[in-house]
């Protein structure tokens, strides 16, 4: 079964004559999480606008195939935590919910009972008749997030869910984001925090000036670069590592070091060849954390673009 | 189905507001109060009045009331769409609706709550004036009662999305300048009321009734006046549907297109072509 529920082809969007989007294009599909990644100012909000249905590309499509609907009445369908956080402040938190859930198509009462639901499991039934402005930052954040997940959506855009809240309710945040996942919903998680990425993307897309930087499993990206982080502690003298074939980048700090193995210098070689006048007393080999990735390649591309 | 839940929302929040409170009992009661202890000092001035006024003097004090309150609920929705795009709500209700749906719910909302407003102070000034001169409904014809609704549903609504119009194009509220007087052109006809109420029938009169932003003003006046035949009543009705429509769809492409400007208010040219091109662009 095709478990694609949203199809991006080539969107371009100018504003002003500057390019936003240069041709993007990907795919979300059912029971997946896209991390969607890009440096301030890459295209990233117009290209979450433009997939929302809030903008009309000006070259490319869109299709997102959700229960067989297709077209303006997926706009039902779809949810949307924005990274510019806004709620009718002066309208107590149920109500406004009840409305957000309505103009997803929901029933009143059904409304009412699912946005409850949903309180309830971020504790914030005590304050549904308080007006949303009266809420500390991190509540009015669970309440925005209540508000893109209430009508339970197919596809469901989270831009930086986890600012502003505490660990304990990002990994409450998480636990839940999961849970949509594996019930069938497409994501498309926006994010700074790499390592929350990491945590829970299946596949990420990098943005840089509005085009594809990468695209593909964390998996894939991870071994695009053939690269490896080295981190050891040890005794004697690390220097003569830097000799060693495939080292780069070598950091030496009092008894621990750091170096990077380049594409093509096997992890295998490296430790074979390890001098035998150091002495090794912890030691990891790892692939380069996504934050890493992330930044030298915009690096790179800005580089290349001055 | 949706639409029905932003109208509800809008007027919900709308008549509940403390503002809406105020200018609909408040400002009645007080001036009441203010004419009446006024009047009790001075018995005579309770005696002026003997004759009915003629319907003419009702069109005017409907069309009066009709442009205080559509000012009023205007003023309401060019604050709702401003307070909307600066709350960041927009983009929440945009992924769910189009801008053209919150543009009507809103227009529909904020209307039906100004006219409930306007419908306290017609009761109020019926109630007030009835005081002072034998003031009569008898002299209004089923033509009246049948177009004069009319012109006021479609007047409140023309003035709101105007409003809601330049309510997009502001970036905030302290911003208004020359973008806010393009909600008094409706008000023009009423500074002439006493030339279209004596010359009904002179030719400009006539084609002012047929242009949208006039047409409630001087139409209200004409057919108080007795001189419009019912297919220049029936043509301006149209027309002045067509610009509610106009309107309306120009508010929400302005707005859908307004969203990505940060900082700038457009220039006079480029509202003009986002309000032709059929998308944002």
């Amino acid at each position: 079964m095709d478990r694609t529920a949203l199809r991006v082809q080539g969107i371009v969007k100018d504003f002003d004559g500057l390019r936003a989007v240069d041709g993007i294009s990907l795919e979300a599909n059912r029971g997946e999480i896209l991390g969607f990644l890009g440096p301030n100012g890459a295209g990233k909000t117009t290209s979450i606008r433009i997939i929302l249905g809030i903008f009309e590309p000006d070259e490319g499509g869109i299709s997102i195939r959700i229960g067989g609907l297709t077209g303006r009445l997926v706009k039902e369908r779809t949810g949307y935590l924005p990274e510019e956080r806004g709620l009718y402040s002066d309208a107590k938190v149920l109500d406004a919910l009840v409305y957000f859930a309505e103009l997803k198509g929901l029933r009143r009462t059904d409304a009412r009972q699912r946005v409850l639901r949903w309180l309830d499991r971020f504790d914030l039934l005590p304050w549904a008749d308080k007006k949303v402005e009266k809420l500390s930052k991190g509540m009015q954040q669970k309440v925005q997030f209540v508000a893109s997940v209430a009508h339970e959506p197919d596809l469901l855009v989270l831009d930086e869910p986890f600012s502003g809240l505490d660990p304990l309710h990002q990994d409450l945040l998480k636990d839940v984001v999961r849970e949509l996942r594996d019930a069938g919903a497409a994501i498309l998680l926006s994010a700074h925090q790499m390592n929350q990425v990491e945590e829970l993307c299946d596949r990420v897309f990098l943005i840089n000036r509005g085009r594809q930087v990468f695209y593909g499993t964390l998996d894939e990206i991870k071994s695009r670069d053939g690269e490896h982080v080295v981190r050891l502690r040890f005794e004697g003298s690390a220097e003569p590592l830097a000799a060693l074939p495939g080292v780069e980048n070598l950091a030496i700090d009092g008894d621990r070091a750091s170096l990077r193995l380049g594409r093509g210098a096997s992890p295998d070689a490296f430790v074979r060849s390890l001098p035998a006048a150091l002495t090794v007393r912890e030691f990891s080999v790892t692939r380069p954390p996504l934050h890493d990735i992330f930044v030298r390649a915009i690096e790179k591309e800005n580089r290349e673009a001055a | 189905m949706r639409l029905r839940s932003v109208i509800r929302w809008e007027f919900l929040r709308t008549i509940q507001s403390k503002q809406f409170l105020i200018m609909s009992l408040l400002i009645p009661a007080v001036v009441a109060v203010a004419i009446f202890a006024a009047t009790a000092a001075d018995k005579g001035a309770q005696q002026s009045l003997r004759e009915p006024p003629p319907p003419f003097v009702v069109a005017l004090i409907l069309a009066t009331i009709l442009f205080m309150g559509a000012f009023l609920s205007g003023v309401m929705a060019l604050y709702s769409v401003v307070k909307e795009k600066q709350g960041r709500v927009v983009e929440l209700v945009l992924s769910s609706i189009s801008a053209q749906e919150m543009m009507a719910g809103k227009v529909i909302g904020l209307g039906m709550a100004g006219l409930i407003q306007v419908a306290v102070w017609a009761a109020a000034a019926y109630f007030i004036a009835g005081r002072f001169t034998p003031i009569s409904l008898a002299g209004l014809g089923p033509v009246h009662w049948i177009t004069y609704p009319l012109y006021f549903v479609l007047g409140f609504m023309l003035i709101a999305s105007i409003y809601a119009a330049t309510g997009a194009v502001m970036k905030d509220v302290q911003s208004g300048g020359a973008t806010g007087l393009v909600g008094l052109v409706p008000y023009i006809p009423i500074m002439f009321s006493a030339f279209i109420i004596e010359n009904p029938n002179h030719l400009l009169v006539r084609i002012a009734g047929f242009v949208p932003p006039f047409a409630p003003s001087v139409m209200l006046l004409r057919v108080g006046a007795g001189a419009a035949p019912a297919w220049e009543i029936g043509l301006s009705l149209a027309s002045l549907a067509l610009g509610v429509f106009l309107t309306m769809r120009f508010a929400a492409r302005v707005f859908e297109i307004g969203l990505l400007m940060y900082g700038k208010s457009p220039s006079l040219r480029e509202l003009w072509r986002w309000g032709r091109a059929g998308r944002a662009r």
